[in-house]
């Protein structure tokens, strides 16, 4: 006999078997069903089991296996009916045990969310990215150099003042130069500009720190993305359409960019950017055209090249776009919090 | 800075609603942050940018107005009139700490009488928030909101002779102020002092013993020029911020000096009688000339991207108070007015002419070329580290990268050396650079454990700072994992963690001890050789310290060390095409053996056709192995890239194995 023929009869012996006990019912009913099936002499798992004989040699081990699961189905099923019987129940077809409740909630597979903050970033990293700015990386904690000097911050601007900042305590260093947690991240674009002659397209973005005490707007450590391009011929007119650009393929819908004059040390002109929203104006961040002295700091000719900064408060950000309204949830990590996003 | 609508009228005649005032100055760099009714008039709040404190009085405010509207400023010239007495007969000023004190004017005023202000000057100064005190103080603060110059009237019979001496404070000098407290003083801040004592402190707040009361007769005006350094450092120190340390600060108009001193003295005869002395008392330094700067017309098109025509460049320039020297097709020269020293460079005049012809002129759909940007390793293989661990369960948390210094000691398996220190804490009792995620990790469990969320896997990826001899420390961007299971599943996401990156590797484990985690239950984890980070779980002792109620496993990895891994690149080998075979193995072992070093001989000893090694189970049956045994359960599959393996072939190979196992750790087949 040939394998395919063999495990046919024994799938519908183990189908009748399973049907004709769960049909059964009294014990008297059984009991002739099971002298059918598996009755020593002459019953049909017998007369299965001397089939196997005739199924080709090679085949004898797949047929052996799947007799000997047969053979357990049916007797499970057997069990269950003398069991059923035992309990004083009916049979299955009169009245089924088990109803199949399609309604019950699935096994869900626990999902780890990503920080909304995370989300924030790897979004405006996306976005840039499209925009042809590659990501520039740079230490957490700086040295005044790039922290202030190169970006044009004199030593007696009221930004240096040590309270200002989280200054390294120099007793646990063995260098004398100060250090301090960066208070933004244009140190990175200084560190870059050092390295590569121009052009440079870059962003920047991580943590910054500066000593606000933690209330619903204000957190000591908070998140920044920067963009700067330097290059030849470029000019107020490209940061405001690249600006228009990033805004508008952050919100999915074309926007309008205003400026506001402003002043930071490290740009000239400087400015407050606003995007349209619906008929106001929200704030996006600060910017402006790169300062000649930043541009002389990192050796680079004011005269040969141009270039434009821009910098916003990812938290800022992200709490606007999920109506988040305390700073401070994001760094409870409350995992309520965090599944909501 | 709070101005008055109506006293704005003053110096500029604004046939506009003040609406539009308020959105024009904004445009043109005046932040507009509100505006509140105050009787009839209106205090409109305007935000000055630190470069420009010239806009800290009521008639920079006019100025910026006049230019934005194209109408003349007027401006009071005042012309007080003077006694025969000279002023230099009364009163002597010295200056013994110029660095603090650039200059120091003194005018005499005699016979005043002190009473209340006229109706017009307390509405004024009441719509900008300045309570009425009496006439000679109002005035001193009336001109200052009208140009940004701090005065100070003193009564000059409570001075202790007729020497005025500006010097630097004494150490732990005291000073009673006119808020009626004493404050200790120190060097670096500027005293005002007569013949034995400080009657003000420069630039910040006068002195409680020579204020003006209704019963002083004499004054003495002082209008001066205090380094803002100095001013700064203390305002901060004794946390007395006031008006005049507010403009000092951000740096003053030297020609506006004497103007202010003029103007208050004019006020005050006019108000409160008396007579004035003859002459000024002016010691310092010789105001310094602003030198002049040059525009290039093609600069505007360069850095705005838009041209501006020439004439309404030198409109712009001149209307600002620029003195216009020199002008020509491609070129203006101007001298930019003393009020504004933040005007030096020739792109400081790019920004003038952008500001007041207008941001809106310029395009927002310029043709930014393209440009490629590439994705660098470290940014993927933190997006393949986030991808399995949300995959596994895991949420991502952010912390606060300083930390208390218990939590430094907690757990620091990078490095033996002391934490760096910021001189001010983040958070409360939070001063030290964390060297690892680990403690901030255990916080938030605690968090979470409070509100009893059931499920808290948490990971986070930051950097960790560690200590050293170089210029900057080391900034080791770090992978953190705490998890409420236990060492086999959070080793078994390190391992799917390490397999996503690189197939090829094998995580090795090294003993270790943490005084956080349990010496058994815990390693150092290896790949290739490397070290790649530690696991294990957390001992109760600890779980107490950090306040947890639930076990706790914690592994903490260096990201550097999977970025050496990772394949970003997987390259395709085939696959074979035909079945594999296994075979299940139950090995009688040494209670001492470990997995690995069995899995070990397995895989040198089963050839080339044995694709994997599964481990299953341990089980122990002391009474038929005998004590100090345990079964190793595993199982074995075979595969050939050639052709079906047959039954002989894989019971071959299973048998090569059990025998190498057997010679190499006396391992016996369970019969």
């Amino acid at each position: 006999m040939a394998l395919a023929d063999f495990l046919q009869q024994l799938d519908e012996l183990a189908a009748d078997a399973v049907a004709a006990f769960e049909a059964a019912s009294d014990a008297e009913a059984l009991e002739v069903t099971r002298v059918e099936f598996v009755g020593a002499k002459s019953g049909r798992l017998k007369a299965a089991q001397k089939g196997m004989g005739s199924v080709d040699k090679a085949d004898r081990p797949v047929a052996g296996k799947q007799f000997n699961e047969a053979k357990t189905q049916v007797e499970v099923a057997l069990q269950a009916a003398h069991e059923r019987l035992a309990a004083g129940g009916a049979s299955s077809s009169a009245k089924p045990a088990e109803i199949f409740d399609p309604t019950l909630p699935g096994k869900r597979p626990r999902v780890g969310h990503l920080h909304p903050i995370t989300q924030t970033i790897e979004e405006l990293k996306d976005i840039m990215g499209r925009l042809g700015f590659s990501v520039a990386d740079g230490p957490e904690i700086e040295d005044e150099r790039h922290n202030f000097e190169a970006l044009n911050i004199p030593s007696d601007h009221p930004a240096r003042d040590p309270l200002e900042n989280f200054y390294i305590a120099a007793a646990e260093r063995s260098h004398g130069k100060p250090l301090l947690l960066r208070s933004q991240t244009s140190t990175v674009q200084i560190r870059v500009m050092e390295q590569t002659p121009p052009p440079v397209r870059i962003i920047s973005l991580g943590r910054v720190y500066r000593p606000d005490t933690a209330d619903a707007t204000h957190y000591p450590m908070f998140h920044q993305i920067e963009g700067l391009l330097v290059d030849q011929h470029v000019t107020m007119a490209d940061l405001k359409s690249v600006l228009r650009l990033f805004a508008a393929s952050y919100l999915g819908h074309n926007v309008h960019i205003r400026f506001r004059p402003s002043f930071f040390p490290f740009t000239e002109p400087s400015v407050e950017a606003d995007m349209s929203w619906g008929d106001d104006w929200i704030e996006f961040g600060g910017a402006g055209m790169v300062d000649p002295n930043v541009l002389r700091a990192v050796g680079y000719d004011p005269e040969e090249v141009t270039g434009f900064a821009f910098g916003l408060g990812i938290e800022r950000l992200c709490m606007r776009r999920h109506g988040v309204t305390d700073i401070r949830e994001f760094y409870k990590n409350d995992v309520r919090f965090l599944h909501q996003f | 800075m709070i101005v008055s609508w109506n006293w704005l009228k003053d110096y500029v005649a604004l046939a506009v609603e003040p609406a539009e005032v308020e959105q024009r100055l904004m445009m043109a760099g005046l932040n507009h942050e509100s505006t509140e009714p105050v009787g009839d008039d209106l205090a409109i709040d305007l935000e000055v940018t630190s470069n420009r404190p010239d806009c800290l009085g009521h008639l920079g405010v006019a100025r910026e107005a006049a230019v934005l509207f194209g109408k003349p400023l007027t401006i009071p010239e005042p012309v007080p009139s003077e006694d025969a007495t000279s002023v230099s007969d009364l009163l002597k000023v010295r200056i013994d700490c110029p660095e603090l004190c650039y200059r120091y004017t003194a005018r005499v005023i005699r016979g005043v009488k002190i009473g209340p202000s006229p109706d017009w000057l307390v509405s004024r100064l009441r719509t900008i928030g300045i309570a009425p005190i009496n006439n000679v103080v109002d005035i001193t603060n009336y001109v200052l909101m009208e140009c940004g110059q701090p005065l100070h009237a003193f009564d000059l019979a409570k001075l202790g002779g007729p020497e005025i001496i500006v010097r630097e404070a004494d150490k732990g000098e005291e000073f009673l102020a006119i808020d009626h407290k004493t404050y200790t003083l120190e060097p670096g801040m500027c005293v005002i002092a007569d013949s034995s004592r400080a009657v003000a402190l420069g630039g910040v707040m006068g002195g409680a013993d020579s204020e003006v009361s209704d019963s002083t007769i004499d004054l003495l005006i002082e209008s001066a020029e205090f380094a803002p350094v100095s001013i700064r450092a203390a305002a901060r120190t004794l946390n007395l911020h006031s008006p005049s340390s507010y403009r000092f600060e951000r740096g003053l108009d030297p020609a506006g000096v004497d103007w202010a001193s003029r103007r208050c003295c004019e006020l005050i005869l006019d108000l409160a009688g008396g007579e004035l002395a003859a002459g000024v008392i002016d010691v310092g330094r010789e105001r310094v000339k602003q030198e002049p700067v040059v525009l290039r017309l093609a600069q505007l098109k360069r850095i705005l991207g838009i041209d501006v025509p020439a004439a309404e460049v030198q409109r712009i320039l001149t209307a600002l108070g620029n003195e216009q020297v020199r002008a020509d097709a491609d070129t203006v020269e101007v001298i930019p007015p003393s009020w504004r020293r933040d005007l030096t460079r020739e792109i400081d005049l790019v920004e003038e002419v952008a500001r007041i012809h207008g941001y809106d002129q310029i395009p927002e759909d310029a043709a930014v070329p393209m440009c490629p940007s590439h994705r660098s390793d470290a940014d993927r293989v933190q997006g393949q580290v986030r991808q399995v661990l949300t995959a596994a369960g895991f949420d991502e948390s952010l912390t606060v990268s300083v930390v208390s210094e218990s939590w430094t000691k907690a757990f620091s398996p990078w490095t033996d050396a002391k934490p760096l220190k910021s001189y001010t804490p983040t958070l409360k009792g939070a001063d030290r650079l964390r060297l690892s995620l680990i403690p901030s990790l255990l916080d938030i469990r605690r968090t979470n454990e409070s509100v009893s969320n059931p499920v808290i896997e948490l990971f986070e990826t930051a950097k960790i700072y560690l200590p050293s001899d170089d210029e900057l420390p080391i900034e080791q961007h770090t992978l953190g994992i705490a998890s409420g299971g236990d060492y086999s599943s959070v080793k078994g996401v390190i391992e799917s963690l390490v397999a996503a990156l690189n197939p090829a590797c094998q995580v090795a484990v090294r003993e270790t001890k943490q005084p956080l985690l349990d010496n058994a239950r815990s390693c150092e984890l290896h790949v290739d050789g490397e070290l790649l980070g530690f696991l294990g779980e957390v001992t109760p002792a600890a779980l107490k310290s950090f306040k947890l109620r639930l076990a706790t496993t914690v592994a903490e990895l260096s990201m550097s060390a999977l970025g050496v891994i990772a394949n970003l690149i997987p390259q395709h080998s085939p696959q074979s095409a035909f079945p594999a075979m296994s075979r299940d193995l139950n090995l009688i072992v040494d209670e001492s053996l470990r997995w690995a070093d069995l899995a070990s001989t397995v895989r040198e000893s089963g050839g080339e056709l044995l694709e994997g090694v599964t481990y299953q189970d341990i089980y122990r049956d002391n009474q038929r192995d005998g004590a100090g045994k345990k079964r190793l359960l595993f199982s074995i599959t075979l595969r050939s890239s050639e052709t079906t393996l047959t039954n002989e072939q894989a019971d071959e190979i299973r048998d090569t194995i059990v025998a190498a196992c057997g010679k190499r750790h006396a391992a016996t087949l369970l019969a």
